[in-house]
């Protein structure tokens, strides 16, 4: 067999073995460090690298930006801001047809501008907007699909773990990165409130309406979420003003976090404790995976698979477009059964060069993010779509009288719009690269 | 020493190893805070920490590495269990033991190289650039997690084999399933 043809082969058995249920970091690496053994014939070369490997990926700078953002959500989810976001935007829209689902959905996309993960901000917002939503007579399916989908907000709108990590693998600016999702992100909020408009109308018995607020309490709402604008402000302006590193901004939004929910007396010494090992296991989750990975890419660049495959679609004189719809379409089929960051690490050192190597008309950097800003979104449609999608299990678990098929199909219309605005994203890069061209 | 007072102290260190990993962890936030303070501040006469980003990399790496046996211990890894969802418990107790066997054996690999780095950077005395500080101590700083992690590996795979013997069902967590 030669190195390409093993290199091939790798992704089938790592398919097969996360299929059994061997977790998917430890899959990753048992292939990376097998498959290095089969191209060189010999340990030695994978028994050198794993002298320095464990402690370059662990004690990166770069990715010391992962479990700071982790612990910034996490003391977000604490310091009770999801309740004050959704009381301001319950009272500004809540009286409209469906308006309490898109207080929801626009709670998330705020709770998703100082959290970087989907679950927490599906978790933290179904808490407090479930009991709402059925409190006004809103379908178990229109809530609980309103919720997951309004999760994903949570890594479409910067900051993103996400992107981070895409940012890392391509070599890209994350702060571009953040800009460039910024305007899609807030597109998706868009999209999930009009998919909510249609949705009451179509069954008009799926939602009833709140009391209308006077302007005396909208303002005194909107009071409540000042805490959430200045972490977002400096944050992310810190990002985009080259002010600070992501790692710095994602420390000091940490640091914020901690204050406010100090301030509501929301922070206790138990819940610190609880705080530091959520961050603990998705921290190590995501440094298992990101570890697998690069032992899978250093057997992979031994292959030379990702030259060869790069060559290859480039002499075949594909249709760029056509290619970029076809691993489109393979991220949401994937999505389906896998989660998001580790289909980022399994596919985009092998696809990123082969899809760079065709012609967009775009420059390399401009493609590197819109291609990213693609990629995220199709990979997040994993987590709401049938039957697979973490989102959709969170959601469902919480609102215990609402079967999971019931979910399924509050969702598919979210699901719907999410395919609406990745083909107008395809389609017109310049909506994304908009805020990067103009601010760059 | 019987099992359950075992399994309570296999817990119990992954516990308060991850703690002390969380811990390093918000010391990084606390030390970022106020080197950036102090850069903002550079007209006052202060100044940036001197090598933040080295702490900062050796804090987060120390912490990273205490977080793994938390994890595993938790079953907080991602897996995909909708095709091994279709088969019996039976068949999953055994296809948990394939896993905890070859966790057990990626962690006692992973040790065993890090332990040679470690030795490698003590004999060279390496140091980082701004601080000069030798580099083996962050590598042998992250021994301790690898350590606990090959504890609570065997720990996994000995509870594992017994359920699946006995056709139990696994006690621990049911994982991150995606």
């Amino acid at each position: 067999m030669s190195n390409v043809e093993l290199g091939l082969w790798s992704f089938p058995v790592v398919l097969a073995l996360i299929f059994i249920r061997i977790p998917i970091g430890l899959a990753m690496l048992v292939v990376g460090i097998g498959g290095s053994y089969l191209v060189t014939g010999s340990f030695n070369p994978v028994m050198a690298q794993f002298k320095s490997l464990t402690q370059s990926t662990f004690a990166s700078y770069s990715l010391s930006v992962v479990p700071l953002f982790l612990l910034m959500g996490q003391f977000a989810t604490l310091g009770g801001m999801s309740a004050a976001l959704f009381k301001a935007a319950a009272t500004w829209m809540g009286h409209r047809k469906g308006g309490v689902a898109m207080a929801a959905i626009g709670a998330c996309a705020g709770f998703g501008a100082i959290c970087g993960s989907s679950l927490a901000t599906a978790a933290t917002m179904g808490q407090v907007a479930l009991p709402e939503l059925r409190k006004y007579g809103y379908s178990g399916a229109l809530a609980t699909g309103t919720l997951a989908a309004g999760g994903t907000l949570g890594i479409l709108i910067p900051p993103s773990i996400i992107l981070v990590i895409y940012a890392i693998l391509t070599e890209q600016n994350i702060s571009k990165l953040f800009m460039a999702a910024f305007i899609p992100g807030i597109l998706a909020a868009v999209g999930y409130m009009i998919t909510i408009a249609i949705y009451v109308r179509v069954n008009p018995g799926a939602a009833g309406r709140a009391e209308r607020a006077s302007y005396r309490e909208r303002f005194a709402a909107l009071g409540g979420v000042w805490p959430v604008l200045v972490v977002f402000i400096v944050v992310i302006g810190g990002i985009y003003g080259g002010v600070f590193t992501p790692t710095e901004a994602a420390a000091i939004g940490a640091a914020g976090t901690a204050l406010i929910s100090l301030l509501n007396r929301s922070l206790t010494g138990s819940n610190f404790i609880e705080a530091i090992l959520s961050t603990a296991s998705s921290t190590a989750m995501i440094f298992l995976i990101v570890l697998g990975a690069g032992a899978l890419n250093g057997f992979l660049a031994m292959s030379q698979l990702p030259q060869v495959a790069a060559d290859w679609v480039t002499t075949q004189g594909f249709n760029p477009w056509v290619v970029l719809v076809a691993i489109l379409v393979l991220y949401l089929l994937l999505g389906c059964v896998m989660d998001s960051l580790s289909m980022i690490l399994l596919t985009v050192p092998i696809i990123f060069p082969m899809v760079s190597a065709l012609d967009f008309g775009l420059s390399p950097d401009e493609f590197a993010i819109w291609f990213g800003i693609l990629v995220l979104i199709v990979v997040e449609v994993g987590l709401i779509t049938p039957p697979v999608g973490m989102n959709l299990f969170v959601i469902n678990s919480m609102a215990k009288s609402t079967t999971l098929g019931q979910t399924y199909k509050g969702v598919l219309p979210f699901v719907a719009s999410d395919l609406v605005r990745t083909a107008i994203l395809a389609a017109f890069p310049a909506v994304t690269l908009f805020l990067v061209r103009l601010l760059y | 020493m019987n099992s359950i007072a075992i399994g309570r102290f296999v817990f119990g260190l992954a516990r308060v190893v991850a703690i002390a990993g969380g811990l390093a962890l918000t010391a990084t936030v606390v030390l970022i805070v106020l080197s950036v303070t102090g850069r903002s501040l550079i007209w006052m006469g202060l100044g940036p920490i001197t090598g933040d980003y080295e702490i900062v990399e050796a804090a987060t790496g120390f912490a990273v590495f205490c977080f793994l046996p938390w994890t595993h211990l938790m079953r907080g890894h991602a897996v995909v269990s909708i095709f091994t969802d279709l088969a019996g418990p039976r068949f999953n107790a055994w296809l948990l033991l394939l896993c905890d066997a070859l966790m057990l054996v990626i962690a006692v690999f992973l040790t065993w190289r890090h332990a040679l780095g470690t030795m490698d950077k003590f004999a060279y005395g390496e140091t980082t650039l701004l601080l000069r500080m030798p580099l083996w101590w962050s590598y042998a700083a992250g021994l301790t997690g690898l350590f606990v992690l090959v504890i609570v590996a065997a720990y996994l795979l000995i509870t594992t084999f017994a359920d699946a013997l006995a056709g139990r069902r696994p006690q621990a967590g049911q994982g991150a399933v995606h």
